[in-house]
């Protein structure tokens, strides 16, 4: 899985989440640290987050609001992928679901900035690119939830780029430009043929250069049959005959 | 199952669906009773040397098995507790290992299930408790205890037994192909460790899930092979028990194929050994069976495929309006996937007590844990309205296809873009249960031209070797 295991992962960090020692609250320390390295460094590890936040769920006096949101954020720049909700999966009911008895009044800043995050996350799952940037736009709140974390509308443009790519031939720059967050022409065409590489022709129409995912060839999922498979039917035959 | 592998390619090889592994685990079993029945003849004589040196200890190996009744106050349940403890220390902090012979092969499969049962069930009382808030003198109790059923605690134990019985490098071992013997040490080379050892990781894998934990529970088996030759697969209920939790954690990592390899591994065997099951095992299981069905049918909504033909019987007898209702998408199906969710899902649990001092701040883990799930489903609910319709045409008009499914093209385009995304998942395919390989498992595939749709359908051929096989069977048995 995307951001699962890297190879930026340093020893010490491997000796703590292969072992015991990611049940000592004392390790928290650690991990946040290397969660903020991930921050700057522009690379995810999505299992040692997953340590850390599963030692807030059993030590809840030790949560640190920023280090769950910024493992969300990270955690939403691998989209699309299981990553995010396995993360919101180890966070308290009261922080990721709020009772609606207790929602409005009483609900926290946490659970507030995790169900933004959430409805963020969702519009990259559902593809919803256009949304995406709009729903950043429409508040502060957000660029505040991921000021931490280096390059994250760039992350997420390149993401995006990548899913076009291995859906699209052609597609029109006007499409692209609202996908990719890029709310003028000339930019969006010197983005798309500098940083993507792909040409733009005369009609303002993206071309995408073939790749196995844009194909879409035909296929022909045929049976495997081997002679294992018939071993028993040849065994009773030969003890039948002997 | 590595025999009729080789030389497969790996892909493939998982998709095959000839049953040749289920039929081996079933003649074991087979033999597996009917040996036991051998031995019911020798009972009285062993019972009688048992009675000789029946002390203290054996009644409490053999209490610790024992299910604890669902009602119990809560008093049991905290004697009950305590009692884990101190014979858990007794088995871990004695002076070199205990010289005890577990009463039977299954007791330490049993303690340990107990064990998690009992915990798990405190913790959703103890939750309960909380929610109601109005049984003042219980939540004295559980508040002056917060420590009782700790998760910490069993973690502990099990992790210790895990230690204690160098079960890891046994297994290492066993599957270099050497002596676990050599590495098993003082402890792990005697049968009570090395069970409590083993059945602990399983139960490991169960606690991780029941706190929502759903990679680490499939990383905690990385030691154990699925096979037939796996220890717990003379354990019934062990058996069982493991398969649904792993088939549970892959289905929540959206590794659909996966799960349902899983599920109908189990589901298969359980059909076929049913007429030889004579215990109450059986009984306990049925709960689990109708379960991992209901599950079964929300993963085929996610990955449309095909089923062995029992799963695929048993399946339509049992959830044949709801799979209907899920196969066709939409949001009319997202009740169905809510319904069959509760009542097939694990008992979550939280592992830190409850906030007695506001009731209603404590929200039931099942529900957090749906609610993060049906994101996912919402996500997808279009796709088997979108796919109906793309197998209809080789090229199509994105917005003409807009007018036909109402919706605007931008709508539209996020409904493709989704589906095509989805239909590519991490296959497990011989390696630690967390590996995998990216494939495509959608027999539909389509690019965009601009706003036409190129669309071109995976043929199928009919899959002969099973239906061959199965009719010689019949044919000549």
């Amino acid at each position: 899985m995307n951001g699962e295991d890297p190879q930026e992962r340093p020893e010490l960090i491997k000796n703590i989440i292969n072992g015991l020692e990611r049940y000592n609250p004392e390790a928290a320390g650690t991990l946040e640290s290397y969660l903020q390295e991930q921050c700057d460094q522009k690379f995810c590890d999505a299992s040692a987050n997953r340590a850390l936040l599963k030692l807030y769920q059993l030590n809840p006096d030790r949560i640190n609001n920023e280090a769950i949101t910024n493992t969300l954020v990270k955690c939403m720049t691998l989209f699309p992928s299981p990553q995010f909700d396995l993360a919101l999966h180890l966070l308290s009911p009261a922080i990721a679901n709020p009772s609606a008895a207790n929602a409005g009044s009483s609900t926290s800043e946490l659970a507030e900035a995790v169900a933004k995050l959430r409805a963020l996350n969702a519009q990259l799952e559902g593809a919803q690119y256009a949304r995406f940037w709009a729903t950043m736009d429409s508040d502060d709140l957000y660029a505040d939830l991921t000021t931490d974390i280096a390059g994250f509308e760039e992350m997420i443009r390149v993401r995006i780029a990548q899913l076009v790519s291995q859906a699209f031939r052609e597609v029109n720059l006007s499409v692209l430009e609202a996908w990719l967050g890029i709310n003028d022409e000339a930019e969006a065409r010197k983005y798309v043929t500098e940083a993507c590489g792909w040409k733009v022709d005369a009609d303002g129409v993206v071309q995408i250069p073939r790749n196995p995912e844009n194909e879409a060839k035909k296929a022909e999922i045929r049976e495997y049959v081997n002679v294992d498979m018939f071993s028993r039917v040849i065994r009773r035959a030969w003890e039948a005959a002997a | 199952m590595s025999a009729f592998q080789n030389g497969a390619p790996p892909v493939r090889a998982i998709d095959d669906d000839s049953d040749v592994e289920e039929e081996a685990l079933v003649a074991d079993y087979r033999e597996q009773v009917q040996f036991e029945d051998g031995m019911e003849e020798l009972e009285p004589v062993t019972s009688l040397t048992m009675a000789q040196q029946t002390d203290d200890i054996q009644s409490r190996l053999a209490a610790a098995a024992q299910p604890l009744d669902f009602s119990a106050p809560l008093e049991v349940k905290f004697q009950s507790y305590d009692s884990y403890c101190s014979l858990f220390h007794f088995i871990l902090n004695s002076e070199g290992p205990v010289d005890l012979e577990p009463p039977s092969y299954y007791w330490a499969w049993d303690v340990i299930d107990e064990f998690i049962y009992q915990f798990n069930s405190f913790s959703s009382y103890r939750a309960r408790i909380a929610r109601q808030a109005n049984n003042e003198e219980e939540i004295q109790v559980l508040r002056d205890n917060p420590n009782t059923w700790g998760c910490y605690s069993v973690l502990n134990v099990l992790y210790s037994l895990i230690q204690r019985s160098q079960i890891t490098e046994q297994l290492a071992a066993m599957k270099r192909n050497e002596d676990p013997m050599a590495v098993a040490g003082e402890y792990g080379s005697k049968s009570l460790y090395r069970m409590l050892g083993y059945f602990s990781i399983i139960g490991l894998l169960r606690v991780h899930t029941l706190l929502g934990d759903f990679s680490l529970a499939l990383k905690t088996l990385d030691d154990i092979e699925l096979n037939k030759k796996a220890m717990f697969a003379r354990v019934m209920a062990a058996h069982f028990t493991t398969y649904y939790y792993v088939g549970f954690s892959y289905m929540m990592m959206r590794r659909y194929a996966d799960a349902i390899r899983m599920f109908s591994h189990i589901l298969v065997y359980v059909s076929r050994t049913k007429n030889f099951q004579k215990n109450a095992q059986y009984d306990s299981i049925t709960k689990k069976n109708d379960q991992m069905y209901a599950l079964i049918a929300i993963c085929v909504a996610f990955h449309p495929t095909r089923l062995d033909d029992t799963i695929h019987t048993a399946l339509r007898e049992k959830y044949g309006d709801q799979l209907l209702k899920l196969q066709r998408g939409g949001p009319e199906s997202l009740p169905i996937f809510e319904e069959l969710f509760r009542t097939a899902c694990p008992k979550f649990i939280s592992p830190v007590p409850p906030d007695f001092d506001h009731p209603e701040a404590n929200v039931d883990p099942i529900e957090h844990h749906l609610s993060i799930f049906m994101d996912e489903v919402k996500t997808n609910m279009f796709n088997p309205t979108l796919k109906s319709y793309l197998r209809l045409y080789t090229t199509m008009d994105l917005n003409k296809l807009a007018g036909f499914l109402e919706v605007d093209s931008e709508e539209l385009r996020s409904w493709l873009l989704v589906n095509k995304q989805r239909s590519k998942q991490l296959r497990w395919s011989d390696q630690a249960l967390l590996e995998g390989d990216l494939v495509n498992v959608s027999d539909i595939d389509y690019a965009l031209q601009g706003d036409l749709i190129h669309i071109s359908e995976a043929k199928v051929g009919r899959k002969l070797v099973d239906w061959y096989l199965r009719n010689l069977a019949r044919t000549y048995a």
